[in-house]
């Protein structure tokens, strides 16, 4: 069974190959072998899950070795699949959600006349993200980690008429060279003190590794991490990655490529074992991340930024998770899951709203669009409610685990982690509740305008291609954290590959007390949202600057007034300011460097006078140069 | 006398050929200040035949004529080129290609 | 050429050895027959040119260049079938023909014959993209006339096979005089082949001028280099040279200058900076069919010739010199990142990515151990692939005036021509160093060998260079697909068969050894390195 286990990759490449190549003629039929390549692979994918289910515990990992890919003396990078319960389980996630997302498409891209070659990079993206989890060597795994990131830059400016697509694009794309130079550091670094980038070598040979460059290996494996995940401080690509066609939002940049990161912190988990340092880098990241992500969210008046950042924010958690080390791999790959489906639940919902709004996207100019979309209405608010941590939904059981995974470490960092990671809990109730609030209930504010190309807005539910896809996510918010969570079926299914769930000892606060404090923050959070935007009239047109008069002469001041005094302001103060970093702080630092080298290099190229004596003369100095140093390194 | 004065000789003739190829305008100047570089280069090769009290080094000063030689014949044909294009041999005006 | 390097090594052969014992040496004829049959077919070339009438000489000189390629192709895998897998030296020990000179000489012939059919192509340009008569003024009357004249100057030919014979011949030298000669067999040619465009005749010849300048100025450094290596080891055999750095009573400032200087005339024909001056100039003015050639084959001439030296040679001493050519790496990766970002010309900007890459080849050529020798030689291959398909592509983007290589022009090119911007893309990401392109490969392989040779930290500078360089790769692409057309862009000529052969040849190589190096890999680790 295994040994045709490449046919999972080969099927969508192939179909990705035949889109591309095939060009107009297959415009008529192109869509449906794209879906059918990927249901084919989401099948296969479940033969393989069953057929390593019925296999005994110690023999759920087989390497595939398929043909030598680059040998070079001492340096052998074998072509091979690693077949363990990890990576079946993400196989069954891409292309289980990749099939739902891509039947979705076919509704959503209806209309765009490029739906061949927006199916085609779907599909080329389904195939190296299978490479990337598939990969049974690191080697592998960047192949398949440059694949995804090729395949997003694509689909990102898949509308190459929109400039801010093209920026978004590039700007992805540059960012994520970022954390590629870090992994392949790590890699080069795995070359040189174990002599092979196989995950087996590796892992059997890290305990030689001196700690210096275990540690290095770990913060470099970050870095990559970082990049792919959206994760401080390489976040700001993901929010602006946005611009692409939803079904890409939805697929790549909530429920699978962006969390490589973790898949690959997870799945280096030996190496991490050994780096106590390296794993509190890791927590910290995720802290960081899931703090920012979840304030910065409350800033937005945009659907899919808002939502982006609640991505942020998420991934943060499953970082902190996979950084607690064996206490929480596995908790951060069941938080990866549950949210692969409620996050990309909330962007086809998102998606569906979009499309019966004439692509608008300020949340501002929605408002009560239950009655015009029910089905999307009913899907998102599963969707909702799961990522609040609502009781017995998805995200009850995988974000809970992870808060109070969190607790359990020793010292100050249990305090400070858990902590966190609850008030990162309280901040997205309140993000989400005013996110759903505005869109889904209230006055319809679309009605006394128009949209930016001037039509009239005539919101409708939309068609079943696109709803069937919502509905069966919507089951994955609804049961899917409940059935990994019992019995602890996902812990135990994972353990070959990440090791044994272990507990914490002692932790900050009795274990017992975390949910319900959780949920009641979760509480507080929706409540104060739905005070502040429920009940008051939302103006279409973000507030430039309300004065103090007109505010006086709103009914309600008194309650009002002090929630905007003691919670909202400095709430929003610091909401602006988190925001205003992020552009001028990251995008500056990385728009300050970019500036820094064009300027450099718009004066160096002057030295390139067009004179044939001034080009002899630096050949000469570069030559005394040379030569100077050689007998000084000789001679002094 | 010791032959370390012809290589003395020598390397200060391939230094004044170098610093000629800086200062010189006249691309056909130029040109002969490199030929005095590959000359320099012939006097220290025939120094060390002397030295080593054999005959390869003169003989490697023959190929090096030999090359010189051609290279005049390629060099001069392209200089020729851009004086009939431009009526001028300074090589300071050839600079159409720059940044 | 060949004469001269028979009647050289012979002397030189009656040199070392005790009185007797001369005579003519050894000749291997079957081992050097794809020089012999190169060099054959370019002096018949030029005869062909005094005896032929005008319209058959373009005919006769494509089918003679072409079948002189193959024709030394099937004679070296003839040869290759069945070689000693030490190697053996031969012409008394002035050609070394081992197994990373029969990888270089299968690697330039390869894109030799790609470079052919870009040069012989006349269906992008009517008669070429070479000058039909060189003696005509430009900016005349005539100069108009000519350039609707579907002539064209068929001495290329032959000189481009001139050229490629030194090449050749200077990848296998294994003494330094026979280097130099071939050095200058593989320079002379290029230099006129530069002056001889079509279109933008003044750009061209100064292109032609700047670069015999620098080129003559770099080979007497190269040359006043092997005079002071013969003064210290009393020879100017590589192997000699090592034998004299185990242990002479000369001053080492003999050994060191004159490794100094003859370094700088390699690294100037292999673009490093600082001694990269020449490249963008150059570059921008040649006809494209010749910078293609340049970009592609005198890189691999250049570093081939560097590892023969630095290896053969110079490796007990590595420990001396190696820092300085990190210096001289860092520069090179450097200047061709940052420099390259700023650029207007597409063609340029190719040259400044050649600059960094040179630096990176730098990198593996330093390596010093069999891994950095193959890594390298497996780097030479594909970069020439993909620079000779990206110039391709450059040839076909035109306007009235010729080839359009300002990058504003290259706007929206993509809504015109979607396969050519496809094809180009395709390449700019080889040349970034994307999986599943050779230049990820080519880069791994390099970088790894770098590593295991205890060069982290240079690694490092490198793979900060390549993402600071993917950046302007990336503009392009994003200029081709993202902006608007300008009204009067130019148009993507449909290319002739020639053309079509030459990309689809480099494109093809770019992709199968990004997907199955083995077949490559293999080959250039194979064997025993090199013999002298």
């Amino acid at each position: 069974m295994t040994a045709t286990s490449w046919l999972l990759v080969a099927l969508p490449a192939l179909g990705a190959l035949v889109l591309l190549l095939g060009g107009r003629r297959t415009n008529a039929w192109g869509h449906l072998l794209g879906c059918a390549t990927v249901l084919a692979a989401f099948v296969y994918g479940l033969v393989l899950f069953f057929s390593t289910t019925g296999k005994a515990a110690g023999e759920r990992v087989a390497d595939v070795n398929l043909f030598s890919w680059i040998p070079v003396d001492a340096l052998q990078v074998d072509f091979g699949l690693r077949i363990d319960p990890l990576s079946v389980t993400f196989v069954l996630l891409i292309t289980g959600v990749g099939s739902v997302i891509h039947i979705y498409s076919i509704g959503y891209m209806e209309h765009d006349d490029d739906r061949r070659k927006f199916f085609a990079y779907l599909n080329l993206f389904v195939a190296a993200m299978l490479v990337l989890v598939l990969g049974n060597s690191f080697v592998t795994l960047y192949l398949g980690w440059e694949g995804v990131g090729l395949a997003s830059y694509l689909l990102i400016g898949f509308w190459q008429d929109r400039p801010s697509a093209a920026t978004a694009a590039k700007k992805a794309f540059l960012m994520n060279r970022v954390g590629d130079v870090g992994l392949a550091l790590a890699i080069f670094l795995m070359w040189k003190y174990v002599g092979s980038t196989q995950y087996s070598e590796v892992f059997a040979g890290v305990g030689e590794i001196p700690t210096g460059a275990v540690l290095a290996i770990g913060l470099l494996l970050l870095l990559g991490a970082c990049g792919k995940s959206g994760q401080f401080p390489l976040q700001a690509w993901l929010p602006d990655a946005m611009e692409g066609p939803t079904p890409v939002s939805a697929l790549i940049h909530a429920a699978t490529m962006v969390t490589a990161g973790v898949y690959l912190v997870a799945r280096a988990n030996p190496i991490y074992n050994e780096t106590a340092t390296g794993q509190l880098v890791v927590t910290l990241v995720g802290v960081v991340t899931l703090l920012i992500g979840a304030i910065i969210g409350c800033a937005y008046d945009d659907i899919k930024k808002v939502l982006a950042y609640s991505t942020v924010s998420q991934i943060g958690y499953m970082m902190l998770a996979v950084g607690l080390g064996p206490i929480g791999y596995a908790l951060g790959i069941m938080h990866l899951l549950t949210h692969g489906f409620f996050k990309a639940g909330l962007f086809l919902g998102a998606g569906s709203v979009m499309h019966g709004m004439n692509d608008e996207v300020d949340i501002r100019k929605f408002g009560g669009l239950w009655r015009k979309m029910p089905i999307t209405a009913v899907t998102f608010g599963l969707g909702y409610l799961a990522l609040i941590g609502f009781p017995f939904l998805s995200g009850f059981y995988s974000k809970d685990a992870i808060i109070e995974a969190a607790f359990g470490k020793p010292g100050w960092q249990g305090w400070v982690f858990g902590g966190a990671a609850m008030l990162g809990a309280g901040l997205t109730a309140f993000y989400m509740t005013r996110l759903f609030l505005l869109t889904f209930f209230g006055k319809p504010r679309w009605k006394d305008i128009k949209s930016s190309d001037g039509r009239e807005f005539h919101p409708h539910e939309s068609p079943a291609v696109m709803t069937v896809p919502m509905i069966l996510l919507a089951f994955g918010s609804i049961g899917a954290g409940f059935f990994l969570y019992s019995g602890d079926r996902l812990v135990t299914w994972l353990a070959p590959s990440l090791g044994e769930l272990a507990h914490a000892e002692q932790t900050a606060i009795d274990p017992g007390l975390v949910p319900p404090l959780t949920v009641g923050l979760s509480a507080l959070g929706a409540l104060l949202a739905w005070l502040l935007v429920a009940r008051k009239e939302t103006p279409v047109e973000r507030p430039e600057r309300v004065s103090a008069v007109v505010r006086a002469a709103r009914n309600d001041l008194y309650g009002n007034a002090l929630n905007e005094t003691l919670i909202a302001r400095p709430g929003t103060w610091l909401a602006r300011a988190l925001v205003y970093v992020d552009n001028k702080g990251v995008d500056g630092l990385v728009n300050g460097l970019a500036a820094t080298l064009g300027g450099s290099s718009g004066r160096l190229r002057r030295l390139q006078t067009g004179f044939v004596r001034s080009y002899a003369l630096s050949m000469l100095g570069g030559s005394i140069l040379v030569l100077a140093a050689l007998l000084m390194v000789r001679f002094a | 006398m010791t032959p370390t004065y012809y290589l003395l000789l020598a390397a200060l003739l391939f230094c004044i050929g170098a610093v000629g190829v800086l200062i010189r305008r006249n691309a056909v100047v130029v040109f002969m200040c490199i030929e005095l570089m590959l000359n320099s280069v012939n006097l220290t090769l025939i120094t060390f035949a002397r030295i080593e009290g054999g005959l390869e080094g003169q003989v490697m000063a023959f190929f090096v004529m030999v090359v010189a030689a051609a290279e005049v014949v390629v060099g001069l044909a392209i200089i020729m080129a851009i004086f009939r294009a431009r009526r001028s041999a300074s090589v300071d005006d050839t600079n159409l290609l720059k940044y | 050429m060949l004469t001269s390097s028979v009647l050289t090594s012979g002397l030189l052969a009656q040199q070392g050895q005790p009185p007797g014992q001369g005579g003519a040496p050894e000749i291997d004829y079957l081992a050097i027959l794809p020089i012999i049959i190169i060099f054959g077919a370019a002096a018949v070339g030029v005869l062909l040119e005094a005896v032929l009438p005008k319209h058959q000489r373009w005919s006769v000189q494509v089918g003679l260049s072409i079948l002189a390629i193959v024709g030394a192709g099937l004679a070296f895998a003839y040869y290759v079938s069945d070689a000693p897998t030490e190697g053996i030296t031969t012409i008394a020990g002035a050609l070394s023909i081992d197994q990373p000179a029969l990888f270089l000489w299968g690697t330039l012939l390869a894109l030799g014959f790609g470079s052919i059919l870009l040069i012989a192509d006349r269906s992008v340009e009517p008669g070429g993209a070479f000058v039909a008569e060189a003696a005509i003024r430009p900016g005349t009357v005539q100069d108009r006339a000519q350039a609707q004249t579907t002539g064209m100057q068929t001495e290329v030919f032959p000189l481009a096979l001139f050229a490629l014979g030194g090449m050749m011949t200077f990848c296998a030298a294994n003494d330094l005089l026979t280097m130099f000669i071939a050095l200058e067999v593989l320079s002379l040619p290029l230099y006129l082949l530069c002056g001889l465009a079509r279109r933008r005749r003044l750009l061209s010849q100064e292109a032609a001028v700047k670069y015999f300048l620098l080129g003559a100025f770099a080979s007497a450094f190269f040359l006043y280099g092997l005079a002071l290596l013969y003064g210290y080891a009393g020879s100017v055999k590589l192997a000699d040279i090592a034998t004299a750095a185990a242990g002479t009573d000369r001053s080492d400032a003999l050994l060191f200058g004159g490794l100094g200087l003859l370094v700088v005339g390699l690294l100037f024909k292999g673009s490093v900076g600082p001694f990269h001056t020449w490249t963008p100039d150059v570059y921008q003015g040649a006809p494209t069919p010749v910078t293609a050639f340049m970009a592609a084959c005198t890189k691999v001439a250049a570093f081939g010739g560097m590892l023969r030296v630095l290896t053969v040679a110079f490796e007990s001493t590595s420990w001396e010199w190696r820092g300085v050519l990190w210096g001289v790496a860092i520069v090179s990766m450097v200047i061709g990142a940052i420099l390259g970002l700023t650029q207007t010309d597409v063609k340029r900007m190719i040259a400044y990515s050649s600059i960094a890459h040179a630096g990176f080849l730098l990198i593996g050529t330093i390596a010093l151990t069999d891994q950095g020798v193959s890594a390298t030689m497996f780097y030479l291959l594909a970069y020439g692939f993909t620079t000779l398909a990206a110039f391709g592509v450059v040839s076909l983007v035109r306007d009235s005036s010729g080839e359009a290589t300002h990058l504003s022009q290259w706007a929206g090119l993509a809504k015109r021509s979607p396969l050519i911007a496809a094809v180009f893309t395709f390449l700019l990401l080889a040349l970034t160093g994307i999986p599943l392109t050779s230049g990820f490969v080519g880069k791994f392989v390099v970088f790894s060998a770098a590593i295991e040779d205890g060069m982290a930290p240079l690694v490092v500078i490198a793979l900060v260079a390549s993402a600071v360089a993917a950046f302007f790769y990336l503009r392009v692409i994003v200029l081709m697909y993202f902006s608007e057309p300008a009204e009067d862009g130019p148009t993507v000529s449909v290319p002739g068969t020639f053309t079509t052969a030459a990309i689809t040849l480099g494109v093809a190589v770019t992709v199968l050894l990004g997907v199955l190096p083995t077949v490559v890999l293999d080959w250039a680790t194979a064997g025993g390195g090199f013999a002298s």
